[in-house]
C-alpha cells in the first residue's frame, strides 16, 4: 500500500514538473534532477515549488525550496508531510 | 482620499488589494517609481499606499484610476503567494565605534567634492577620489591574493547579449539604452539645426535616431562571460579581475550620491566547477572581513536579492534567498540609521555557464560567482562613519591620505 501510494506521488510529481516546464512527459524521468534539463533553471524551480504548494495543499518554506532539487527528494519530502 | 499637500504635489492614498508583507515594503516601493512620470515620491506599509503626484501638471481622474490599478498589480504580483526570504548574516560589525554622526552630503556639496551633473550622475571631488582609490587598492590585494587576471571591459555592451542572458525580462526598469543618429546626410543636417533641450533633455527631430544595438553595461562580470563563450573553459577555472562602470536607472529612487544611475564597479569573478566558485566566494569574503576589521569599518554581511522587476521578482528572489545566491555587504550610515549595500558576494550556478556554453573539461555547464564592490558607495559609506577631520581617521587610510 505504501510504494502504492509513493508510486502515485511520484506519478503526480512528474505530470506537475511536465506542466511547470511545458514539457512533453517523457523528458521528465523518475531521477531528473535541477538543471539536467533547461526548463528546470530558478524560475522553472519556484514554479514547480507553487504548483507543489496547490496540488497538495502544503507550504514550503525557503529552507526547504533549496532542498527540493530532484524527484526523489521532491517525492521523499512530500510524503513525510502526508503522514 | 485625495489631498493636496502643497502647491506642486498631490498625494493619493491607496488601499493594496492585498496585505504587503513588512519584508516585501521595501521591495514595492522602490517599484512603484516605475508606475508613473508624475510619481515624485512614494511611502508603502502594509496597509497603506501614499503616492504624491507632481501636480504640476493636471492629473485626470481617468489617470489617477489607471494609476491606481498599476499599484494595485504591482502589489498583487510582488506579494501574492510570496515567500518570506531567508535572512541570513555572516557577519555583523555595525556595532563598531565610529566618530561620526552627521550626514555628510552637505559639506561635501560645499567643498566641491560632489557635484550633481544630473539625476544619478554626479562629479566627485579630490577627497572622495583619494578614498576610493584606497579601497580599490585593498580590492586589487584581494584580486591578486587570487591571482585573478586582469581584465579590461568596455562600457557597452549588445543588446543580443544582454538578450540571452534574460536581461530584458528580470531587469527592464533599470536599462539605459545608447543610439546614434542615423546615418543620413538629410536627417544629421536636420539634428544640427533643429535639435535643441528642454527641461526634460533632448527634443530632437522624429526619426533621427538608429535601432539600439548597444546599451550601457549594467554589471562588469557579463563581459568575462560573453568573452569566454561558445568554447571550453581553458585550464577548467579561472579567476579574473576588472573595474567599470555600470548603469542602472533607477527612476525617482536616483536621490542622492547612495543611489547613482551611473557607478563604478570593481568586482573579482570566479568561473569553474561549483566547489571552485563556492569556496573562492567565503575565502574573498573571510579575507575583505580583515581588510574592514583593520579599519574599523562598521557594516553587516547579509543575504539579499536583486531588485527584479515585478514579472520575475516573486520567483527569483524567493529562488535567490532559498539557495543563498547573494550576500550583501552592508554599511552602516549612522546619521539616518541605516545600512546602505556597498558591496556583494554572488553565486550564480551554472546561469551564466548554460546561458554562454562556457563548458567544463568534463562539458559540464561552468559554475560563475562574484564579488563586487560599489566604489562610490563605499568613499560616500566611509566618509559617514568617519567625517572629514582626518585626525579621527584609521591610521591605515591616514597613512594613505594625507
Amino acid at each position: 500500500m505504501e510504494n502504492q501510494n509513493i508510486n502515485l506521488i511520484n506519478m503526480k510529481i512528474q505530470e506537475i514538473l511536465a506542466e511547470a516546464f511545458q514539457v512533453s512527459p517523457e523528458i521528465i524521468t523518475p531521477g531528473l534532477e535541477f538543471g539536467d534539463i533547461p526548463e528546470w533553471d530558478s524560475l522553472g524551480h519556484m514554479e514547480v515549488m507553487m504548483q507543489l504548494e496547490d496540488e497538495f495543499g502544503i507550504e514550503i518554506s525557503a529552507d526547504t525550496i533549496a532542498e527540493l532539487i530532484s524527484i526523489p527528494k521532491i517525492a521523499e519530502y512530500i510524503e513525510n508531510q502526508r503522514k | 482620499m485625495n489631498t493636496t499637500l502643497d502647491r506642486k504635489t498631490t498625494v493619493l492614498e491607496i488601499k493594496p488589494v492585498m496585505s504587503i508583507p513588512e519584508y516585501l515594503t521595501g521591495q514595492v516601493q522602490s517599484k512603484l517609481a516605475y508606475v508613473d512620470e508624475a510619481i515624485v515620491e512614494a511611502q508603502v506599509s502594509s496597509e497603506r499606499i501614499m503616492i504624491f503626484l507632481d501636480s504640476q501638471e493636471e492629473i485626470f481622474p481617468e489617470r489617477k484610476a489607471k494609476l491606481e490599478e498599476k499599484v494595485q498589480r504591482i502589489v498583487n504580483s510582488m506579494a501574492k503567494g510570496s515567500i518570506k526570504p531567508k535572512i541570513q548574516v555572516l557577519e555583523d560589525h555595525l556595532d563598531r565605534p565610529i566618530p561620526y554622526s552627521k550626514d555628510p552630503t552637505p559639506e561635501l556639496i560645499d567643498l566641491n567634492e560632489l557635484s550633481k551633473e544630473s539625476d544619478g550622475v554626479y562629479t566627485l571631488g579630490p577627497l572622495l577620489t583619494r578614498i576610493i582609490d584606497f579601497f580599490e587598492k585593498q580590492f586589487i590585494d584581494l584580486a591578486d591574493s587570487f591571482e585573478a587576471a586582469p581584465y579590461r571591459f568596455p562600457t557597452l555592451i549588445p543588446a543580443k547579449q544582454l538578450e540571452k542572458v534574460n536581461y530584458f525580462k528580470a531587469f527592464p526598469h533599470s536599462l539605459s539604452f545608447v543610439t546614434h543618429l542615423h546615418e543620413d546626410l538629410d536627417l544629421i543636417d536636420e539634428f544640427s539645426q533643429r535639435a535643441f533641450c528642454d527641461e526634460n533633455g533632448l527634443v530632437e527631430p522624429d526619426g533621427s535616431f538608429d535601432q539600439v544595438e548597444n546599451l550601457l553595461s549594467p554589471a562588469v562580470c557579463y563581459h568575462l562571460y560573453f568573452a569566454l563563450a561558445d568554447k571550453p573553459l581553458p585550464d577548467g577555472k579561472l579567476a579574473a579581475t576588472a573595474v567599470g562602470k555600470c548603469f542602472r536607472y533607477e527612476a525617482i529612487n536616483l536621490a542622492s550620491i547612495e543611489r547613482l544611475w551611473d557607478f563604478t564597479m570593481r568586482e573579482v569573478i570566479f568561473v569553474g566547477p561549483k566547489d571552485y566558485v563556492l569556496e573562492n566566494r567565503e575565502i574573498a569574503r573571510q579575507r575583505m572581513e580583515k581588510v574592514f576589521e583593520k579599519i574599523g569599518f562598521a557594516y553587516r554581511v547579509e543575504s539579499a536579492n536583486d531588485p527584479f522587476f515585478i514579472g520575475e521578482f516573486r520567483k527569483q528572489a524567493a529562488f535567490q534567498s532559498a539557495f543563498q545566491l547573494k550576500y550583501e555587504i552592508r554599511a552602516s550610515l549612522p546619521f539616518k540609521n541605516s545600512t546602505l549595500a556597498v558591496g556583494s558576494y554572488n553565486y550564480h550556478q551554472d546561469f551564466f555557464g548554460r546561458h554562454m556554453n562556457i563548458t567544463l573539461p568534463d562539458g559540464s555547464p561552468s559554475h560563475t560567482g562574484c564579488v563586487a564592490f560599489g566604489l562610490e558607495r563605499i568613499a560616500f559609506a566611509f566618509i559617514a562613519q568617519y567625517g572629514f577631520d582626518k585626525s579621527n581617521w584609521p591610521k591605515e587610510v591616514r597613512e594613505v591620505i594625507k
